[in-house]
């Protein structure tokens, strides 16, 4: 738990050394009149002191406090289904725009169905297919809302 | 005072029109549904919706968008009380003793005096926005960006300071927050900063997208990573030996509802998660002035019509800053304040003036709000309850599917869809190391504002930082906010001391 807290600290750290590297490549300006980078700067800057504090603090903690559970989610429990229900998402949104809205989101539901353990294809393509339907009927022809028709045209 | 009133009752006069009336029908019932399940919370739930109202005018889709932040607020007790399952952290400490209630068959009494307890505070609290609302707008007239910038650094610092175990972390949050929101054009100089050439990115990014990222995605996958026996668990409906309250009840609880209302106005208007805290506020004062403190946690009727009513009162509470202030203190009123932004709403001392119908209209709304979910509860609940008995192996999969269609809806942009995976996968990410996501939310909406604050302040004074001092409205924020950051290292130090270290 300190070691992964100490590197996610770090990963902030490094955020904010981005930010103000970056901010620095605009006009900063004075403070009577700054210009576009002064306050992300003064938040890098902020961000570098908080997280430095923070991952100092972690190493300084006693060993008492490495036990305590402090994350909401002690332990990957699914990981390979988290990364296959991601990645479906990921497809969907990928292939969104040639696809179309019905058909996107009839396989995007059959994947993560199918992910989270339906196996049985009937009730897995029935649920799919009435929730697309569903969400077509109420998006698209009720409350009007233009989606990408992809290349089945509806 | 007689000039509010009469603005209140025109205020009944556009919520009572018949559209109004079916946005507001429909917000409570969208949001009781939110409030049931557990994990969509008001915030992912309102931001969800706002794509839907683009096609209404601004009345009445901040009606529907109130009406779900109430309604899920209602719904998420309704679970706590039947199946000990918070759908929301306000709820959570209604569970105490109104699962209780439900396992010694008296969850009917619990609800409805769940439903009694929201209107009566709805009623009242009402009263309250009425009375305070206007004079508060005429005071905030006085204030300058300086004495905005310091109640909106008042805001984070209280906000990072009651959510999560950790100030720190919350502050990293809040920044991080700011950092996202400095991304887009430049407010004052309408430069472009960290867009590197994509179109997509210059109007900044989008805080709906955040919302749904962090707290829709960022719950379902939290949920998806859970054990595979978990996604199967049924529920089960308590028996319901007697519907209503009696006599005895009612008495009880009447004493507990008006402490619960004004403890909850009170915390509404300040920052934080105003309705969790009004909760746990109200629990202790009725335990403390209870003649018979044996019996929280047992199934005291008090317990739950005090947190409940705080509850209810907090929420509306929580409107009168973001009216008045255009400054939202908690996460679901900062997305109700984007929701207005894109309706071309900009709240503030002057809204009461320039948008009267909407601000009176929504206020007048909320009592009728009120009234339609005292109304529909109790035959309803069974219901509503129902919806808990999908299995989440097939109600997951749904709500990535609103979301993804809610979130492509609010700019027709497939970008919005990879921000919003991006911002659900770091949403589970900072579950999984107890970051809160409510700073971040709370900073990117107000970051813009505070930076606008911030570089006025500091042109009207020539540069000179002092301003913020100088000015004895900012100075007083400045030094609540010192003395919330010091409050936890003071705790430590008189743990410490009370240890012996010291």
């Amino acid at each position: 738990m300190k070691k992964d807290e100490a590197i996610v600290g770090i990963v902030i750290f490094l955020f904010g050394l981005l930010t103000t590297a970056l901010s620095l490549g605009m006009p900063i300006g004075t403070f009577r009149m700054a210009g576009t980078g002064m306050f992300p700067l003064f938040l890098g800057i902020l961000l570098m002191i908080l997280s430095g504090v923070f991952v100092l603090r972690v190493f300084l903690q006693g060993k008492e406090k490495q036990a305590r559970k402090e994350a909401s989610i002690e332990s990957s429990e699914s990981p390979m289904q988290l990364i296959l229900f991601l990645g479906t998402m990921v497809l969907a949104t990928l292939f969104f725009s040639r696809l179309g809205y019905p058909l996107t989101s009839f396989l995007l539901v059959l994947g993560l169905l199918r992910t989270l353990g339906i196996k049985r294809w009937g009730l897995n393509i029935l649920i799919s297919l009435v929730t697309a339907a569903g969400s077509y009927f109420l998006f698209v022809k009720w409350l009007d809302i233009p989606m990408p028709k992809g290349w089945i045209g509806i | 005072m007689f000039d509010s009133l009469q603005h209140l009752i025109n205020g009944f006069g556009i919520a009572g029109t018949v559209q109004n009336l079916l946005y507001c029908l429909i917000g409570c019932i969208v949001g009781t549904i939110i409030g049931v399940l557990p994990g969509i919370g008001p915030i992912a739930g309102i931001a969800l919706l706002i794509p839907a109202t683009f096609g209404l005018n601004p009345t009445s889709a901040i009606i529907m968008l109130a009406g779900i932040y109430y309604g899920a607020m209602y719904g998420g007790s309704t679970t706590s009380i039947l199946l000990n399952v918070p759908g929301e952290t306000a709820s959570v400490i209604t569970c105490i003793d109104g699962y209780r209630m439900a396992q010694k068959g008296r969850a009917g009494p619990a609800l409805a005096i769940v439903a009694i307890g929201s209107f009566v505070a709805g009623t009242l609290a009402i009263f309250g926005m009425v009375f305070l609302a206007p004079p508060l707008a005429e005071a905030a007239l006085a204030f300058g960006p300086a004495e905005y910038f310091s109640l909106m650094v008042f805001g984070f610092i209280v906000l990072s300071n009651v959510t999560g175990k950790s100030l720190l972390k919350s502050l990293m949050m809040a920044i991080v927050g700011l950092i996202i929101g400095t991304i887009g054009l430049d407010p004052v100089t309408g430069d472009a900063r960290f867009t590197y050439g994509s179109v997509s990115l210059l109007g900044g990014i989008e805080f709906v997208a955040v919302a749904i990222g962090l707290f829709g995605i960022g719950e379902v996958l939290v949920n998806v990573n859970q054990p595979s026996e978990l996604l199967d668990q049924g529920v089960l409906m308590p028996r319901m030996r007697e519907l209503y309250p009696s006599l005895q009840d009612l008495k009880r609880s009447m004493g507990a509802i008006l402490r619960g209302t004004v403890s909850g106005f009170g915390i509404g208007l300040v920052p934080g998660p105003a309705p969790v805290i009004a909760t746990y506020a109200s629990y202790m004062i009725e335990r403390r002035v209870s003649k018979h403190p044996e019996e929280f946690g047992q199934g005291a009727i008090e317990g739950v019509a005090g947190p409940e009513s705080a509850n209810n009162s907090a929420c509306q509470a929580a409107f009168i800053p973001l009216f008045v202030l255009g400054i939202p203190f908690a996460p679901p009123t900062a997305i109700l304040l984007g929701a207005l932004l894109i309706h071309g709403v900009s709240p503030g001392p002057l809204m009461i003036s320039q948008h009267a119908g909407l601000f009176w209209g929504v206020i007048a709304s909320m009592y009728i709000g009120n009234l339609m979910l005292l109304i529909l509860n109790l035959p309803l609940v069974p219901l509503f309850a129902n919806i808990l008995r999908i299995p989440k192996r097939i109600l997951l999969p749904l709500v990535i599917l609103f979301c993804f269609t809610g979130m492509f809806t609010v700019n027709n942009s497939v970008f919005d869809i990879w921000m919003m995976l991006l911002f659900g996968a770091m949403g589970f990410l900072m579950r999984k190391w107890a970051y809160e996501g409510a700073p971040l939310l709370l900073a990117l909406v107000l970051g813009p504002r505070l930076e606008v604050a911030f570089r006025q302040s500091l042109m009207i004074s020539h540069g000179d930082f002092g301003v913020f001092i100088h000015r004895p409205i900012s100075m007083v924020f400045l030094l609540a906010t010192v003395l919330f950051l010091l409050i936890p290292i003071f705790g430590i130090f008189f743990k410490k001391l009370r240890k012996g270290g010291i």
